[in-house]
């Protein structure tokens, strides 16, 4: 993926760089606003992170700019400023998703992954599928290999989502915000309970798992593969 | 040179004091006063020198007229004889004689000879010879009088005159009066605007020195409130309740900073140390693996804690950034409850939740959750296997009360305050995990909220009462 970062913080976008290099991305920096929108006019990138506050240019000014200009490329910002508010007024401004400093790489990695996927696929057709598994988004049915089964709403909105994102990790936060709208991290497993009430649906009469922990990071909705790595 | 110094004072004083607004309203007010005072005074002096002036001038019209008529029935022996008879028995401090007009002889006009009346400061008797006069060098012909004079048609002039020194020396004196009234209401005003701005400048020079001794450091310090409970005491109540609300908060923020310190600081050397014996010898991947992850999960420990902090400070920092909207607080309450059940249960726990109502409420619905969720976190980590969690709403959209229960080992009662303080854990759970910012964060929400968090025996157990009422 080529990733576009703008971010003033020269150590933090170093950390970031390397990080995002050492997962297979190509990553280009620009130290300003106005730098940034000039590398974001100039080049086609997959995806963009940018700081809410910097030099010469704003974060959502920057935004706002380049969405005027008709570039649709998934942003996901970066900010110290962690508010309801301050997430909502970025959004606003065009941003896809927003991130709160201190942020770890796993969660950072696993929200961008989401944002390239959902500008890749577009609008999701109303049934979904992973494997045996699907949902019917219209008659709210889900079933695996035939069998019908039987979720409350919040684990069927659940599972919508983890399928939106099948093969990719999703983050216990994303979760929280995504199916249950909460900005902020329980300190107890809240999330865990829920992902292992709806494995025990979806999973345990079944032979091959389709939802898996990823240790560190969250968890990932995929066909078994050798690959996934479970915990 | 002390006394220099006294002197300096005692006029920085007295300047002080003619600027106090007590002193210039009494100012106004007495110039107001004595000049009301001065002006009915005024008009009493005037209406009394009228009164007695014109009762003289009725009295001198009336001997004029007498002695007018014996002179025009040309009877002039006996007109002046009349006025020596007169001016002897010297009735009334009257006296009359005729002298030689310089004028032109008046012409005989008619009947009615004029009569000219007027207030002379003193009278000087001439000696006219052949005319009726006073005895000379009477001592009271040099008073103050009132003189009749008429011209008669022989070119003499009849002058009768009435001493007035008696209504004079009434009229000074009803004037000293007035005039010493007007100066003594000014006085006593001025003395009472002074007394007035001494009493307000003492007690305004206690509040200075002790806003200059709370300036220097001692924020103990309290304005004194007398026992008068006037306006003095009502805003030095206020002052107090704003100085102990300050001071609370700087204790709460310099414990705040000892703690973060302290309390930051063992989980860092925690993870120093970790990483420190991990170098020490060579390991195998997987080790180093192992160890990263730790090390991750305790920075994971710090952040969590620095986010909670910034949280809580920006909560206390204010409203401004905050958006309020209505939530359905009942449907919140559903929703933790699935979310927490499911958690009482994997722990072994059983959850009750009792949402008796949905109260409309308007806040922040992210904060009042996330609150929620701390209660919730701590009730399930308290209590031990087969205990009792419980979730209750009730009350309605004017006044309601969430209450989180369980039946853990609660908090002592002398604990109770202490516990919404930022990070501070109770000693049986040291070991567990938790920053000790739960409670404060709950309290902050509950304050910003106008609601409050009363902590109580569950019997056994904590209840958590949070009160909420309609904002007008």
């Amino acid at each position: 993926m080529r990733i576009l970062l703008v971010e003033d913080d020269v150590d933090a976008a170093g950390y970031l760089v390397k990080g995002l290099t050492e997962s297979g991305h190509v990553i280009e920096h620009a130290e300003d606003g106005e730098r940034g929108l000039q590398l974001a006019i100039a080049n086609a990138y997959d995806s963009m992170i940018i700081d809410r506050m910097l030099p010469k240019r704003d974060g959502l000014s920057l935004i706002e700019e380049l969405r005027r200009m008709g570039n649709m490329t998934p942003v996901l910002i970066l900010s110290a400023l962690d508010d309801v508010d301050e997430r909502v007024t970025g959004l606003k401004a065009g941003g896809d998703d927003y991130l709160t400093k201190p942020y770890q790489l796993s969660e950072l990695t696993a929200r961008l992954q989401a944002l390239t996927r959902r500008a890749q696929t577009g609008v999701q057709g109303t049934v979904l599928h992973v494997g045996d598994l699907t949902l019917d988004l219209i008659r709210h049915k889900v079933t695996r290999a035939g069998q019908s089964i039987n979720l409350q709403p919040r684990e069927f909105r659940l599972l919508e989502y983890l399928m939106q994102h099948t093969g990719q990790v999703v983050t216990r936060s994303m979760l929280l915000e995504n199916v249950w709208d909460y900005h902020f991290d329980p300190q107890t497993n809240v999330i865990d309970v829920q992902i292992s009430r709806l494995r025990g649906k979806i999973d345990k009469d079944f032979n091959s798992p389709l939802l898996h922990t990823v240790r560190g990071a969250g968890y990932k909705l995929q066909e078994a593969a050798s690959t996934v790595e479970t915990g | 040179m002390s006394t220099v110094g006294g002197d300096v004072t005692r006029q920085a004083h007295g300047r002080r004091l003619f600027r106090t607004s007590a002193f210039r309203l009494s100012l106004i007010y007495a110039t107001l006063f004595s000049a009301l005072s001065a002006a009915t005074l005024g008009f009493i002096y005037w209406s009394t020198r009228d009164q007695i002036e014109s009762q003289v001038d009725a009295r001198l019209r009336l001997e004029t007229d007498y002695l007018i008529n014996l002179f025009k029935s040309g009877a002039m022996p006996e007109l002046l004889e009349a006025i020596q008879r007169r001016n002897q028995i010297d009735t009334y401090g009257r006296f009359y004689y005729l002298d030689n007009s310089e004028s032109a002889v008046a012409e005989q006009t008619g009947e009615a000879l004029p009569i000219r009346l007027k207030s002379i400061r003193s009278h000087t008797t001439r000696n006219m010879g052949d005319v009726a006069d006073l005895p000379p060098g009477s001592p009271r012909a040099f008073n103050p009088v009132r003189v009749a004079e008429t011209q008669l048609s022989n070119g003499l002039k009849l002058t009768i005159g009435h001493e007035i020194s008696d209504e004079k020396a009434l009229l000074d004196h009803t004037f000293a009066l007035v005039a010493g009234a007007t100066l003594l209401t000014l006085l006593f005003s001025l003395i009472g605007g002074l007394s007035i701005g001494t009493s307000v400048l003492r007690r305004i020079d206690s509040v200075s020195r002790t806003a200059s001794e709370i300036m220097s450091g001692d924020l103990s310090q309290r304005l004194k409130v007398t026992e008068r409970d006037d306006e003095f005491d009502e805003i030095a109540a206020k002052l107090n309740q704003m100085l102990g609300r300050i001071e609370d908060l700087i204790r709460s923020m310099r414990q705040v900073t000892n703690n973060v310190a302290h309390d930051l600081r063992s989980p860092l050397t925690r993870l120093r140390n970790r990483l420190e014996v991990t170098l020490l010898e060579e390991r195998d991947p997987q080790n180093y693996r192992a160890v990263l992850g730790e090390a991750i999960e305790d920075a994971d420990s710090l952040i969590h804690t620095f986010n909670a902090m910034l949280s809580i400070a920006r909560l206390e920092a204010g409203l401004d950034a905050i958006q309020w909207e209505p939530a359905s607080i009942g449907e919140l309450a559903n929703e933790l409850a699935e979310l927490y059940g499911a958690v009482a249960e994997e722990d072994g726990l059983h959850f009750e939740a009792d949402i008796a109502a949905d109260p409309r409420y308007l806040c922040n619905r992210h904060l009042i959750a996330q609150a929620l969720t701390n209660l919730l976190d701590n009730a399930i980590k308290y209590t031990c296997p087969q205990g009792r969690v419980t979730l209750s709403v009730t009350g309605d959209d004017d006044a309601f009360r969430i209450v989180v229960g369980d039946n853990g080992p609660g908090i002592p009662e002398h604990e109770r305050e202490r516990v919404f303080q930022r990070f501070v854990r109770l000693e049986n759970e040291r070991n567990s995990p938790g920053n000790g910012l739960g409670l404060s964060l709950v309290q902050a929400v509950a304050r910003l909220h106008g609601a409050t968090v009363q902590l109580d025996d569950n019997e056994p157990g904590l209840r958590v009462t949070m009160r909420f009422v309609r904002k007008r």
